[in-house]
């Protein structure tokens, strides 16, 4: 099994049980194709960097799971498919994953102490770290670079 | 154009942060890192001025142009007008 990521758009508009049922749906194509979802993180509504059928905000979603090439082909096609969704991407996270071995890896892992640093990787972006950023560069350069 | 000396703009010696600090990682989902290294109107910054190392820059090429795809970065600046 491979681990995916799949990170889609939905249409924020819509009225709660909508958006549920679209989290039942996601979900359930992942399951009944022989896949298991191991995250399924609603990011909320967000601005879009550029208009999507007309509406600037809209509502990110990112799922985790594992399974096979055929399996995403199918969701993507049933996302393309839902006009639910605007827009979608699937990146590949590991080759040869086994989900089973991952629950023992953290079960064991779970009995040690450890930092929740893991867990909160990619939910709470805000926290990322200050970096003395050089100011500098950017306008400038760019400015001298095409005159 | 007048004519000026001619100034030959060395890279300077940057050092590429994602190498010295081994605890970034570069993520399309990322988009307030990503936004250092997006010039205003949404241009990727060049290697010479950022100061990347080849294979980190190439990632975050390729993290930029996910995060545009699904929206986190603009393709332009000038998009809604």
């Amino acid at each position: 099994m491979r681990k995916y990521e799949t990170f889609f758009i939905a249409d924020p508009d819509l009225p709660d049980e909508s958006i549920s049922a679209v989290d039942n749906k996601v979900q359930s194509i992942v399951t009944t194709n022989g896949g298991e979802v191991l995250t399924y993180v609603p990011w909320g509504k967000r601005k879009l960097a550029y208009a999507i059928r007309k509406r600037t905000r809209g509502l990110y979603v990112l799922m985790e799971y594992a399974g096979g090439p055929k399996l995403v082909s199918e969701l993507e096609r049933n996302l393309r498919i839902d006009e639910r969704i605007l827009k979608f991407i699937t990146v590949m996270l590991e080759d040869r994953f086994d989900p089973e071995k991952e629950r023992e890896r953290i079960a064991q892992k779970a009995a040690v102490p450890f930092t929740e640093e893991e867990e909160s990787a990619h939910v709470s972006l805000g926290e990322e770290e200050d970096e003395e950023m050089p100011e500098d560069f950017d306008a400038e350069d760019l400015k001298d670079e095409e005159e | 154009m007048t004519v000026r000396r001619k100034r030959r703009t060395f890279a300077r010696r940057k050092i590429c942060r994602f190498c010295v600090d081994s605890d970034l990682r570069i993520d399309y989902k990322d988009s307030k890192t990503l936004r250092y290294f997006v010039t205003e109107r949404g241009k990727i910054v060049p290697r010479r001025i950022s100061g990347n190392c080849a294979k980190h820059q190439r990632v975050l090429t390729l993290a930029i142009k996910r995060a545009r795809q699904i929206a986190l970065l603009p393709y332009t600046a000038i998009h809604m007008l």
